[in-house]
């Protein structure tokens, strides 16, 4: 894994994908050419403006693009994602990346990518990797509302695979939730990101099916290089490690999950 | 050019600007992103006997102007920071400093460690954690006037090396604390650990910090910082190093005016790496457009006649 660079990065375009939900555009070639589906950046603000939300903030690396470009889903939640949600073209932040351990897959394996909400942004960079790598891929996308749906043609377009999508109000693709449209008994490899309950329900049909499993966890950072410890979830093994640098993918074998 | 160089401990700093404890990790985790080599020097992650786990999450979240942190002093403990981390100090820095960021629950721990340490290479001295907001106990040496000299005198009898005591701000009058870790043979002092705080969920009425509380840092904390450090400045003779919110050189200048020898950045590297490397050069250019020849002109150098 190569060294993680620090730089300003211009916003080549920000479009607002969903309801309070954007796909925002870097211009960050060092980034691009060396990061791995999985890997995130800190994306901040700098010292000078005490305006702006104070630490940087943690994004999974949503896709790159062959000219320097990497995207990123942003979801309108707090004060970070709200400032960055009304970035516009031609504005600078600073990036940190790429960071921390990305997914590891076999070639020719089928991979079924399970994404809640802006979980998807990970997948948006597995996908169309994995492809060309030669495994088969499959994306199940779940949103609690069809409102929040990021539009299924551009995910195709981003990744070439047509997602399956879930909503739990019903009023786009399935009713229901992403997790039942998995099949058990396959040999199918699971990757997961979303909110801790999915990934709670996607670890427990893991274990029962004996299918494997990693998940991309989220928890408050700080440095993002693994020097405040902040970021620490349950290892199996009763210790608490590193999302940042021990992470953010995990096999699901090397976390606890309590009930 | 204008001399930023300290001469203190009997070595010289070849910057005023050093990394705070528990913002660098043990310096490798920073290899490649600054030139560590090039800074005043590191203060390590807390050193304890034994590894500790630290506490559950969330251990960190912003506030404004900064962040509350509840790490819980989880660290590699002694043993481990001897083989794994100082060799690696060792080989890698050559003219910037490190002092060993040391935590115990009894005396007797401070003093294991520092001895366990003492012959190894690869650091200057001690810093003297008595001010963690954050594990049960972290502040009994610091905010208990006779606790603190029975320590430092204990620090002080294991050791040539120099001993920094780092202090708390939760205290009534810093000046006390200031004078009884001189009086024990402290040779500096660290001014000030975190302010202790709380921060609430609305929504889920419940703490957002794993640990309830946590200690809180970041530009909001610049003017304690820099009042405490003046206060503990005018009560000994020994150098302190200022630390608390600095983001900035004239931040540092702040701390620096106000009594301070050396400071220390700490939250703002999670903002911006190149911090330290970017006060160091600011506080050169003030100099130069000042007319200041070396910075250490400056120490103490506050005026307040006229002000009250």
């Amino acid at each position: 894994m190569s060294a993680p660079c620090r730089l300003p990065a211009r916003v080549l375009s920000n479009e607002r994908a969903a309801s309070d939900t954007y796909w925002l555009e870097l211009d960050a070639p060092p980034i691009a050419e060396t990061a791995v589906p999985g890997q995130f950046v800190m994306i901040g603000f700098g010292l000078q403006d005490l305006d702006a939300p104070f630490l940087p903030r943690p994004f999974s690396i949503g896709w790159r693009g062959e000219d320097g470009r990497i995207g990123l889903l942003v979801r309108r939640f707090g004060p970070g994602t709200h400032r960055l949600a009304a970035l516009r073209a031609g504005e600078e932040v600073l990036l940190l990346g790429p960071l921390g351990r990305g997914f590891e897959w076999e070639t020719g394996r089928a991979l079924v990518c399970v994404a809640g909400g802006v979980g998807l942004a990970p997948f948006l960079f597995l996908a169309p990797e994995a492809i060309r790598n030669g495994a088969s891929v499959s994306i199940l996308y779940g949103e609690r509302t069809g409102d929040r749906v990021f539009d299924p043609r551009l995910v195709e377009q981003l990744t070439g695979v047509r997602p399956d999508l879930y909503t739990e109000d019903g009023s786009i693709g399935r009713a229901g939730r992403v997790i039942d449209g998995i099949e058990r008994g396959t040999e199918s490899c699971l990757f997961g990101c979303g909110p801790t309950p999915m990934l709670k329900a996607l670890e427990r049909l893991a274990r029962e099916a004996e299918l494997s499993l990693q998940v991309s966890v989220e928890e408050h950072m700080g440095c993002g290089i693994g020097t405040c410890q902040g970021c620490v979830v349950r290892s199996s093994t009763g210790d608490w490690i590193k999302s940042c640098t021990e992470g953010p993918v995990f096999r699901r074998e090397e976390l606890a999950w309590p009930d | 050019m204008a001399g930023l160089t300290q001469q203190l401990w009997g070595v010289e700093f070849q910057s005023p600007v050093l990394l705070a404890s528990g913002t660098c990790g043990y310096g490798q985790e920073y290899a490649g992103l600054i030139p560590l080599d090039e800074l005043g020097g590191i203060v390590t992650k807390a050193v304890s006997v034994e590894p500790r786990p630290g506490n559950p999450p969330h251990r960190v979240a912003e506030t404004p102007g900064g962040m509350i942190n509840a790490i819980g002093l989880q660290n590699v403990g002694l043993e481990r920071f001897r083989e794994e981390k100082l060799p690696w100090l060792a080989e890698n820095l050559d003219r910037s400093h490190v002092l060993v960021n040391v935590v115990g629950h009894t005396a007797d721990d401070f003093a294991t460690v520092v001895a366990d340490l003492d012959d190894a290479e690869g650091f200057l001295g001690y810093e003297i954690n008595v001010s963690c907001p954050n594990v049960k106990g972290g502040t009994l040496f610091g905010t208990d006037p006779e606790a603190l000299g029975e320590l430092v005198r204990r620090v002080r009898g294991s050791t040539d090396r120099p001993v920094i005591v780092k202090l708390t701000p939760n205290v009534p009058d810093i000046a006390v604390y200031a004078r009884v870790c001189e009086d024990a043979g402290a040779d500096g002092l660290s001014t000030i650990n975190t302010f202790p705080g709380m921060l609430i969920d609305v929504d889920a009425r419940r703490p957002v910090i794993g640990n309830l509380s946590g200690g809180v840092s970041g530009p909001a904390i610049l003017p304690m910082g820099v009042y405490l450090t003046w206060q503990a400045a005018r009560a000994v003779e020994i150098p302190i190093i200022g630390i608390g919110g600095i983001r900035t050189a004239r931040d540092a200048l702040q701390y620096v005016l106000a009594g301070a020898s050396l400071v220390q950045v700490g939250t703002a590297l999670f903002v911006d790496p190149d911090v330290a490397i970017n006060v160091h050069r600011e506080i050169s250019t003030y100099l130069d457009q000042q007319g200041v020849a070396r910075l250490a002109d400056l120490v103490g150098a506050l005026e307040t006649s006229g002000h009250v």
